[in-house]
């Protein structure tokens, strides 16, 4: 989640946050990996029913350019369209400069949002 | 003051009868988990280890599973029904990619849903360094199946949770 999150930085989760609203468009989110320990920062790019794309390195949501501001270091990722399933949302790093194929990305379930980083 | 003493000894034999049977009687749950540490203990490599151990190793590996196994991992494009020979191959020579290897095990969660079969929900965390020197960690929730065969709890099923899908 570089530059927005440093790597191996400390953080608290806000657990309450999800309880009462749904995780929207550029929330950044708490998702549980492996167990109960292992988590990932991510941010939501898009939710249930939309359809998800990198055209060289920008994102479009239901064929609509989105602007990313926290996107700073360059990049050029292509995925083709793919929609959101049911109970899912999409989940993106900010660090988008390795290639697409290190990058952990991808429509998590809505059970594995824990919460939110409470800064 | 003599009957002090025989209250004493007497809650020291229960105390030692107890852990006697703990040790000795293990419940089903600490069984299943053993078979984890078996393979752990196998899977894991060092860098200065000798043929005859890696052999014996990748030979108990296969002592660990069912006569076929369901392997699931969609990321490693690792799908479908694998004998105990296959699974003892494979295992040798995903092995021989690394120079070093450790694998551990956290966040247990098993439950029985049926007489001789446990399910268990774990973290897997592999770490080490490939023989280009490459370093390797990996951190995976798996969702194993054992199956209680002549007395043995053996891996039947084992699935990467795919929690990100592209």
């Amino acid at each position: 989640m570089e530059p927005t999150y440093r790597n191996g930085g400390v953080n608290f989760c806000w657990r309450l946050k999800i309880f009462f609203s749904e995780p929207k468009r550029y929330d950044v989110v708490t998702v549980r990996f492996a167990g109960s320990k292992v988590m990932l920062l991510k941010r939501v790019v898009a939710r249930e029913s939309e359809q998800v794309e990198f055209r060289n390195g920008k994102l479009f949501i239901d064929g609509q350019k989105i602007e990313e501001p926290y996107v700073r270091y360059p990049c050029n990722w292509n995925l083709p369209p793919r929609r959101v399933e049911k109970d899912y949302i999409y989940v993106v790093g900010d660090n988008r400069s390795m290639p697409i194929d290190n990058h952990y990305f991808g429509q998590t379930s809505k059970k594995r949002i824990i919460g939110v980083p409470l800064w | 003051m003599v009957k002090t003493k025989y209250i004493l000894v007497g809650v020291l034999v229960v105390i030692i009868g107890i852990a006697v049977v703990f040790y000795f009687f293990p419940n089903e749950e600490k069984k299943v988990m053993k078979q984890f540490n078996f393979l752990s203990e196998w899977v894991a490599k060092s860098q200065d280890e000798a043929p005859f151990t890696m052999l014996q190793k990748i030979k108990n590996i296969g002592t660990l599973f069912d006569e076929h196994c369901e392997l699931k991992a969609p990321s490693q494009s690792l799908s479908g029904s694998y004998a105990r020979q296959e699974i003892s191959t494979y295992a040798g020579s995903a092995r021989s990619y690394f120079s070093q290897l450790d694998l551990k095990f956290y966040d247990f969660h098993i439950v029985f849903p049926e007489k001789g079969i446990a399910n268990v929900t774990l973290t897997a965390r592999l770490t080490g360094r490939s023989t280009a020197g490459e370093q390797v960690d990996e951190t995976r929730e798996l969702e194993c199946v054992l199956k209680k065969i002549e007395n043995k709890w053996l891996f039947s099923s084992i699935e990467i949770v795919e929690v990100l899908k592209r």
